[in-house]
């Protein structure tokens, strides 16, 4: 009893520090729940009168609109076209996702089960190109793309780019798990007659599917939240993703349009947000494993 | 060389030629066209000065121009239109064009649609006056242009008192000698069964192994050498067939002038009509319409140079060949092919898209780098843009970081390369460190026994970087929004006055870093969190009992056991936000005046907004350095370190 007495004081400036933490963390997401739900443009939750007082300006940084409203998420949807960008990057990113898996499964299938000339080469190769700065490949890939195949404002040419980009990764992880499953199940599959081929799409695949699962929500995600190389290939509107759409509604000199900014950022962003507070502790453990092994 | 057998060798020898061969002929059928190209603007190029100096007569003698053009269409084969403007008075002078007919009297003043003639004109006047100046040829003074049936239009200049003052416009049609370009046809067939033959007959007497290898190498070389020699002479055959035929046409052009009545053409001579693009004559052939052939190879001999490179260079690789087939290398990788096929098959399809999308570019991009590509000659080949290390100079020259004005006053050059740098390495320091301090005390908090509402509280500080981060970016930009943004509305709460953000750079640098400070903590947070959870309680105990107090636990248990975890963090979390392009590029913009900008979003926008393609490359190729020099100082520290 007594412990715990003097446990809950001691913690209570730790609490403290905790609780304004979490303002300064959960604030930002208020905000553009608010100004999403506000069913207005503006980036105020109310109007200040002429000469404000402190009250008045509390009351416009407290995260709570005048009106709640879903306007800003119809009209996002019926007089902007976020549908259209939403479903560039949905096409995108699962393209994306099932080229970048079949890729990463076979390749990595062959390094986790074949000796073979070049494999660590190849391995190595993988390694190495994650180190290559996204910008120094930038402008070439931009000339590759748009200038010599003509695949500027595509799907086609951002779904190439980021699965190849997400090939390493996805191969590492993927040779990661295929090791740690026993041999001799393929050793009697082989005694039977079957092909490697058909061992890994009856037995490998089969046992991979957490794994599988992990790589493709990886990859999904990567493609999703895809920023620049969008930005520097998609150039027509109407083929924009929902990021570059995004930015559209508040980056441009024209009218900043914060409310189409929220109700979009919301929508784009919820599912993937969940998928990542789910799946964290896989993401967290793949990316320091790879760090070490970088 | 062992493994040099007859039918390795004989192998060899036919994939090399029939490659070299093959395409050496490329290479040649491109010459055929260039000099078919060459002969057609020739010809063009013949008739139409010739009309031009028919047309200036008729000026200076005042005659009717309208009448002579009309003239001259009729009678000059393969001349289909003529037009003459006169860009001082600013007039259509005479056309034979059917719509000008139709549209009214001639002469008469140029419409607004037809200014483009008008331009043209004044470009010539530029390129006449330049050239004169310089005393060099290096402005056209003929104008080129392929009409879209195919036809070639030319315009020349018209001189008034030695002044460019109008112009004559002419659509000729395409016309060459049928017997330009032939080739050399059957030759490479013939040459390859030969080869193949005699290399049959070779192997009964020679010994397979290094004789028959030689012996091959010898006829590889001998007929690559054989079939590029008679196709580049074919090239060089087309020139003179060409200008033979240029000369042809000059003289048919003089006698149809010479017959049309009323015009002057007693002193018509052909060789002032034999002009290069900048109206230089080419004396490559007399009055009397006989070639010089000297001179036509003369003229041509820079680019055959380039052809015999191309040949020679194109033998090397057919050389290569012959050595890795002939050599048994082929066969070796064909058996490794093979006999892995299973295990090659399945890496394939990763290895070819890494190849062509991710190693292709790196290498393309460091070439790149050695060029001045911009938007506007991308398509030229890229040695041709060739500028050395031109642009690393410009780049690592770039010192003048303090400037000063001319009263005196010393302000920061925003532009330079080193600001940026110094930038980007504060932009880092900073967030890294914010990121490691706040991670680590969150960690080291949340993993105090007995802490209430502990996983509540980590879901909720674990949310920043769940967020994507470009959204993060654009909500922080709004939030700083200097007259609706909430945080002046809480700095006004307090009888503040409202702060323009991004208009200095330090306020605009406090942005960034709040913004990304919010999205970074929850990483270092998580990782220390799972390391400080995985540390044993008895190496606490044991402290204890050894009369450590918290702080001496805390550096030598806590801190120790942290490091393992950390340091991979850390280096991770340089490296990105060293590269954070979504934050700088969304929030700050690089305000004000680029101030803010960190190296990558400057390489970006020097690619993406001045289109400087190779300025850009190098200036990526630099950050690369930057990093790979930190990768390896980092590596040698930790390594340092885990010795102590």
């Amino acid at each position: 009893m007594s412990t715990s007495r003097t446990d809950s004081v001691n913690h209570l400036w730790l609490h403290i520090f905790l609780v304004f933490m979490v303002l300064v963390t959960v604030y930002p997401i208020l905000w553009v729940l608010t100004v999403a739900f506000s069913g207005q443009q503006s980036l105020m939750f109310v109007d200040l009168p002429a000469d404000p007082s402190f009250m008045d300006r509390l009351r416009a940084i407290m995260p709570w609109p005048q009106q709640v409203s879903f306007q800003n998420f119809i009209d996002v949807f019926t007089q902007q076209p976020f549908g259209r960008w939403l479903f560039n990057s949905a096409m995108v990113a699962i393209a994306t996702t099932i080229t970048g898996v079949f890729l990463a499964c076979t390749a990595g299938y062959a390094f986790s089960r074949f000796r073979f000339p070049g494999r660590r080469a190849g391995m190595m190769s993988f390694l190495i190109s994650q180190m290559f700065p996204g910008t120094l490949t930038l402008v070439p890939l931009y000339i590759i793309i748009v200038e010599w195949l003509h695949l500027g404002s595509n799907y086609l040419g951002l779904i190439l780019l980021y699965s190849t980009t997400a090939i390493p990764f996805c191969v590492w992880n993927l040779k990661g798990y295929f090791d740690t499953i026993p041999r001799e199940l393929e050793e009697s599959a082989l005694m039977d007659g079957a092909s490697p081929v058909m061992i890994f799409w009856k037995i490998i695949v089969p046992l991979s599917k957490p794994a599988i699962a992990i790589t493709a929500l990886f990859s999904f995600m990567t493609a999703w939240n895809e920023f620049i190389l969008a930005l520097t290939i998609m150039d027509k509107e109407s083929m924009y993703t929902a990021p570059i759409g995004l930015k559209f509604f508040v980056g441009g000199f024209a009218e900043q349009q914060w409310g189409y900014f929220s109700a979009g950022s919301i929508v784009a962003a919820l599912p993937v947000m969940i998928l990542f507070l789910v799946l964290q502790r896989f993401l967290i453990s793949g990316l320091t494993a790879g760090s070490v092994k970088g | 060389m062992r493994t040099a057998s007859t039918r390795n060798i004989l192998a060899g020898l036919i994939v090399s030629l029939a490659l070299g061969m093959g395409l050496t002929s490329l290479v040649m059928r491109a010459g055929h066209d260039a000099a078919r190209i060459a002969t057609i603007e020739s010809n063009a190029v013949v008739t139409s000065a010739a009309v031009t100096e028919v047309i200036d007569e008729a000026l200076s003698s005042e005659a009717d121009v309208q009448v002579v053009v009309q003239e001259l269409v009729e009678a000059v084969p393969g001349l289909e239109q003529v037009r003459v403007i006169h860009a001082g008075r600013r007039q259509l002078t005479a056309s034979t064009n059917a719509e000008d007919k139709a549209a009214g009297e001639l002469p008469r003043r140029l419409k607004r649609e037809q200014k483009e003639w008008f331009d043209q004109v004044k470009e010539l006047e530029a390129a006449y006056t330049t050239n004169v100046d310089e005393g060099k040829a290096r402005k056209r003074e003929i104008l080129a242009s392929v009409t879209p049936d195919e036809q070639l239009e030319l315009v020349l200049p018209l001189f008034e008192d030695g002044e460019v003052k109008a112009s004559v416009q002419t659509v000729n049609l395409p016309l060459f000698p049928s017997e330009l370009g032939r080739g050399v046809g059957l030759l490479g067939v013939v040459l390859l069964l030969g080869s193949a033959v005699i290399m049959l007959a070779l192997s009964r007497f020679v010994p397979s192994g290094l004789p028959l290898f030689l012996l091959g190498l010898v006829l590889v070389i001998a007929v690559l050498w054989v079939h590029a020699g008679v196709g580049i002479s074919a090239i060089v055959e087309d020139r003179v067939v060409g200008q033979e035929s240029v000369a042809e046409r000059a003289l048919q052009v003089k006698e149809t002038i010479q017959a049309v009545p009323g015009v002057i053409g007693e002193s018509l001579a052909i060789t002032g009509w034999n002009l290069d693009q900048f109206r230089q004559p080419r004396d490559t052939f007399d009055a009397k319409g006989v070639v010089a052939t000297e001179q036509v190879l003369n003229d041509f001999a820079v680019a055959k140079g380039r052809f015999v490179q191309g040949a020679f260079f194109l033998g090397l690789i057919s050389l290569l060949f012959y050595y890795w087939i002939a050599a048994g290398w082929a066969a070796k990788t064909w058996q490794a092919l093979v006999k892995y096929r299973g295990a090659y098959g399945f890496v394939m399809p990763a290895m070819v898209g890494m190849i062509l999308l991710v190693f292709f570019p790196f290498f393309y991009g460091i070439l790149m780098s050695f060029t001045n590509q911009t938007l506007y000659n991308v398509n030229q080949p890229i040695y041709e843009l060739w500028s050395g290390l031109d642009n690393y100079v410009k780049i690592l020259s770039d010192v003048d970081v303090f400037r000063t004005a001319e009263d005196g006053s010393r302000s920061v050059n925003y532009q330079s390369f080193y600001w940026t740098l110094g930038f980007t390495i504060l932009w880092t320091v900073s967030n890294v460190s914010i990121g490691v301090t706040l991670g680590l005390l969150l960690a080291l908090i949340l993993n105090t026994p007995n802490l209430a509402f502990k996983p509540f509280y980590r879901i909720i500080l674990i949310l920043p970087w769940a967020v994507p981060n470009y959204i993060t970016a654009l909500i922080w930009k709004g939030m700083f929004h200097k007259q609706f943004g909430v945080i002046n509305q809480v700095i006004q709460m307090f009888g503040g006055e409202p702060i323009a953000w991004f208009d200095a750079w330090f306020t605009s640098f406090i942005a960034v870093v709040a913004t990304n400070g919010w999205l970074s903590f929850p990483f270092m947070m998580v990782v220390a969190l799972g390391a400080l959870q995985s540390i044993p309680g008895d190496l606490y105990e044991a402290a204890r009992v050894d009369g450590a107090g918290r702080w001496d636990q805390f550096r030598f248990v806590t801190l120790p056991s942290l490091k393992p975890a950390l340091v991979p963090a850390v280096i991770l979390s340089v490296v990105w936000t060293f590269n954070m392009f979504n934050i700088i590029y969304l929030v700050s913009q690089g305000e004000p005046a680029g101030a803010t900008e960190i190296l990558i979003t400057d390489a970006y926008k020097i690619a993406f907004e001045q289109y400087r393609y190779g300025y850009a490359a190098a200036y990526s190729v630099v950050i690369f350095m930057i990093l790979l020099v930190y990768g390896v100082w980092q590596n040698r520290v930790t390594k340092a370190t885990e010795g102590i």
